[in-house]
C-alpha cells in the first residue's frame, strides 16, 4: 500500500480525447488495490512535484501544444530527470509527440520535442480514423485512432505493439513506441508508452493499465494484485472490446 | 404557417425560360429518387450540373437575401426558430429541411420548391449549412446574412481540429454581404473583428452580438462548453455589447433583451444551449428586419413553435401492461449538447435509456461528461453500448442492463412500472433517435419546418 502521485501533463490543453478517462482507469485500478492515489495536473506556470510516480499526458490540437511548449521545454530537464530515475510515463497522441525528439509541421517548420521517448513525427496531410487492434507484449490492445501523423522510431526502439487492424504510426506493421528502460543510461526496468490508440485506451485495456502499474510497481516495491472491484470493469471492458474487435475486422482486415 | 406575402420580392425575374429543361430534368430525376426510397441529394446536382447559375438566380430573387446558419451545435434548431420569428413578421420564408445541409440537399431542396421557370416564391431565404462545405456553397449562393453559432470540440475525425473549424466559419461569415451575426461568449467567433482593419461595426458586412449574462454563464455547471481558443494570447472570449442578450432561464423559458427590449420565449426543451439559440435567433431577425422587428411578434412565435425531433419532443409509449406514458428524447451530436441537455435536467430521471450507436465514430469524449445529473440508467444500448457502461462504471452510476439490441432495449423499457412522472427519458444519439422513434411507431421522416 503506497501514496502514488500521478503528474497530469497540461490536462486543459492536452485531454480533449477523453484523456481524463486514461487517469481515472488508473487511478480505479490502483485504489482497488489498496494504495491512495494523488492527481497532480500541471499547469502552465506551475511547478512539478518532485516525488512522482507516473508522468501521463494526453492530446490535443496544434495550437494547444504551441500554447504549452515554451512551459513543456523549460521543465524538460525535470521531466527528463524524472525518467532517468524510472518514473513511468504514458503519453497519448500530441502528448506523446511533445515528448518525441521532434514534431515537422505540414508547413515544413517542426516543434522541438523532449526527447524522452524514442521516435520523431512528421505531421501528414492524410488522416487514420477508426478502430485500432494492436498485439503488444502485455496483451492484445484496441482502441480508436484519429490522427494524421507519421511516428519514426530510432534504430533499436521498440514499438509498442504490432498491427492487427488500423493505421499506427503509419510507417510498418507496427504502432507506438515502448521504452523499457534499457534504452540508453536509463536501466530500471520501467515503461514508458506512447501511442496512439486512444478510446480512451486504459479503461478499454487493462492490460496495459496493469502493465503500467506493475512498472510503477517495480520502482516502489509493490506488485499487481487482483481485485474483485475491478470485476465489473473488466466485464464492460471485455465486452467492449469484443464489439470493437468484430467492427474494427469488418471495416479494415491486414488479414 | 404562411402568412402575407410580399409582392415587392419579385422585380428581378431571372430569364425563366433557360431553366426550364434543367429543372424538368431535376424535378424527374427527383421523382426517380423518391421512387427508389433513396436520398434527396441527387436531383439538386443534376441541375447544378446542367445550370451552373440556376441556384444563384433563382435566390437572389429573395427581397431580404439569403441567411446562412453555421455552427458545431444547434444548426437545425436555430434556423427552426429564426424560420418562424421571420414568418410571424409577415415574411415568407424559405428553409431547407433539418439536417439536409449539405451543398447537394440544399440544391435539391430549392429545386423542389422552384416553379420550372426558375422562380422561388419567398422574401427570404434561411439556410442551414454544414460548415465545411459553407465557403464552397457561398460562391453559388451568395449568403447576404451570416449567422454563426458556436465552435465546440466535435466530429475530430472529420474537421482535425477545433481552429480548423472556427475558420472554416469566420472565412464564410465574411462572405456576407450585409449582416455577421456571432457568438459574444464563444472565444474564436468575438474576435471576428480582429479580421477587418478598423476591426469595429464600422465594417461591411457590420458585426452584430449575441450572447448570454454574466449571472447566467455563472449560473450554468459547466458552462457554454465553447472551445478554448488557444492560438490567442488571450483564450477567453472578447468583451462585446450583446444586441440580443439571455438574461434569464427558467423550466419553460427564457427573457432575452433585444436592444432594451425584454422578450419572454418559450423553448423547445430545458437547456442553456436552446436559450442562446433563442437569443442568435432574436438578434439575426432584429438586424435583418431593422424597425420592423416586434418582441410580441417574436414571443408569439416562440410560443407557437413545435419542438423539433428529439429536442424535448414527447411520444406516446404504451407500456407492457398498456398504461400510457411518454417518452421525452433527449438527442445529443457531441460533448457540448450532451453536458448541456444534462445539465438542463431538474432532478435525476426516474427511468432512463441512454443509447450511441455507431453514428457517433470516436465516443472518447464520453470521459469528459460530468454525469451527475443521473442517479442511475435504467437499460445501456446501441453499438457503443458497452464502452457507455465502461464509462459510468467508472463513474459509480448504477446501471440496469446493458442490452446493444434497440429493440430488446425498448422492450425492457416497456417492462418497467410507470415512473410517477409518467414519462421516460431516452438520451439518444441522432441515428438512435431515428430508429428508436420508428421502434414505438412514430414512422415519419424528419424534413418539416
Ligand atoms: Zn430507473
Amino acid at each position: 500500500m503506497s501514496d502514488l502521485t500521478i503528474v497530469q501533463l497540461y490536462p486543459d490543453e492536452l485531454g480533449v480525447a477523453g484523456d481524463r478517462g486514461n487517469v481515472m482507469a488508473l487511478t480505479a485500478r490502483l485504489t482497488h488495490a489498496g494504495h491512495s492515489v494523488t492527481v497532480v495536473a500541471h499547469e502552465v506556470g506551475s511547478k512539478l512535484p518532485t516525488d512522482v510516480d507516473l508522468v501521463i499526458v494526453g492530446n490535443g490540437p496544434l495550437s494547444a501544444m504551441r500554447n504549452i511548449h515554451a512551459d513543456l521545454l523549460a521543465n524538460g530537464d525535470r521531466l527528463r530527470a524524472l525518467r532517468a530515475s524510472g518514473v513511468s510515463v504514458f503519453a497519448y497522441g500530441s502528448g506523446a509527440e511533445l515528448l518525441s525528439h521532434s514534431i515537422t509541421l505540414i508547413d515544413g517548420t517542426s516543434l522541438e520535442g523532449l526527447g524522452i521517448l524514442p521516435f520523431c513525427v512528421t505531421r501528414i496531410s492524410t488522416r487514420a480514423v477508426g478502430y485500432v487492434i494492436v498485439g503488444s507484449p502485455f496483451g492484445q490492445i484496441v482502441g480508436f485512432e484519429d490522427n494524421a501523423s507519421r511516428w519514426t522510431l530510432d534504430t533499436g526502439a521498440k514499438p509498442l505493439g504490432i498491427l492487427d487492424a488500423g493505421s499506427g504510426n503509419g510507417e510498418g506493421s507496427i504502432e507506438g513506441v515502448l521504452d523499457t528502460g534499457t534504452v540508453g543510461t536509463v536501466a530500471s526496468g520501467t515503461i514508458a508508452i506512447g501511442t496512439q490508440v486512444g478510446g480512451p485506451v486504459l479503461p478499454l485495456n487493462p492490460l496495459i493499465t496493469d502493465a503500467i502499474i506493475a512498472s510503477i510497481g517495480k520502482r516502489r516495491g509493490f506488485t499487481v494484485v487482483r481485485s474483485e472491484l475491478n470485476e465489473s470493469l473488466e466485464h464492460y471492458a471485455t465486452r467492449a472490446r469484443e464489439v470493437i474487435i468484430a467492427h474494427a475486422k469488418h471495416v479494415f482486415s491486414r488479414i | 404557417m404562411s402568412q402575407s406575402q410580399s409582392s415587392t420580392a419579385r422585380q428581378r425575374v431571372p430569364n425563366g425560360l433557360k431553366y426550364f429543361l434543367p429543372v424538368v430534368a431535376g424535378k424527374a430525376v427527383r421523382g426517380l429518387a423518391k421512387l427508389r426510397g433513396g436520398g434527396s441529394a441527387f436531383p439538386g446536382y443534376v441541375t447544378t450540373k446542367l445550370a451552373p447559375h440556376f441556384l444563384r438566380d433563382v435566390t437572389s430573387q429573395f427581397r431580404y437575401g439569403i441567411v446562412y446558419v453555421l455552427g458545431s451545435n444547434g444548426k437545425s434548431t436555430t434556423t427552426h426558430m429564426l424560420t418562424e420569428v421571420l414568418r410571424w413578421h409577415g415574411l415568407k420564408v424559405f428553409t431547407n429541411p433539418s439536417g439536409a445541409n449539405l451543398p447537394q440537399g440544399i440544391a435539391s431542396s430549392i429545386l423542389g420548391e422552384s416553379s420550372v421557370l426558375g422562380r422561388l416564391d419567398a422574401d427570404i431565404g434561411v439556410l442551414e449549412v454544414d460548415e465545411a462545405f459553407a465557403l464552397e456553397f457561398a460562391a453559388v449562393v451568395p449568403p447576404s446574412t451570416v449567422l454563426v453559432l458556436n465552435t465546440q470540440v466535435d466530429q475530430l475525425y472529420r474537421f482535425y481540429e477545433t481552429e480548423r473549424v472556427a475558420d472554416m466559419m469566420l472565412d464564410t461569415a465574411q462572405q456576407a454581404s450585409l449582416h455577421v451575426v456571432t457568438n459574444r461568449e464563444d472565444p474564436y467567433l468575438s474576435k471576428i473583428a480582429r479580421r477587418y482593419s478598423d476591426g469595429d461595426e464600422t465594417t461591411a458586412p457590420d458585426i452584430t452580438y449575441f450572447g448570454a449574462s454574466r449571472e447566467v454563464i455563472a449560473s450554468a455547471p459547466h458552462g457554454l462548453f465553447n472551445a478554448t481558443d488557444y492560438r490567442d494570447a488571450t483564450v477567453a472570449p472578447e468583451s462585446h455589447h450583446a444586441l440580443a442578450e439571455l438574461v434569464a432561464t427558467d423550466r419553460a423559458g427564457a427573457k432575452i433583451i433585444v436592444d432594451g427590449t425584454p422578450v419572454d420565449v418559450t423553448l423547445p426543451a430545458k437547456g442553456l444551449h436552446y436559450a442562446i439559440d433563442a437569443a442568435a435567433a432574436l438578434a439575426t431577425a432584429a438586424v435583418i428586419l431593422g424597425d420592423r422587428f416586434d418582441g410580441a411578434s417574436s414571443a408569439a412565435a416562440f410560443a407557437a413553435m413545435k419542438p423539433a425531433y428529439g429536442r424535448g419532443e414527447l411520444l406516446d409509449f404504451r407500456n407492457r401492461d398498456g398504461v400510457n406514458e411518454q417518452v421525452e428524447f433527449v438527442m445529443f451530436k457531441n460533448a457540448a449538447s450532451l453536458q448541456l441537455n444534462l445539465d438542463a435536467l431538474p432532478e435525476p430521471p426516474q427511468q432512463v435509456l441512454l443509447a450511441i450507436d455507431e453514428g457517433t465514430p470516436d465516443i472518447s469524449w464520453i470521459y469528459d461528461i460530468d454525469f451527475a445529473a443521473l442517479d442511475h440508467v435504467d437499460v445501456i444500448t446501441g453499438a457503443k453500448a458497452w464502452q457507455i457502461a465502461l464509462r459510468l462504471e467508472h463513474e459509480g452510476i448504477a446501471i440496469g442492463a446493458v442490452e446493444p439490441d434497440l429493440k430488446k432495449a425498448i422492450d425492457i423499457m416497456r417492462a418497467l412500472a410507470r415512473p410517477s412522472t409518467g414519462l421516460k427519458t431516452w438520451i439518444v444519439n441522432y441515428e438512435i433517435m431515428m430508429l428508436a422513434r420508428k421502434q414505438i411507431g412514430f414512422l415519419e421522416l424528419e424534413n418539416q419546418r
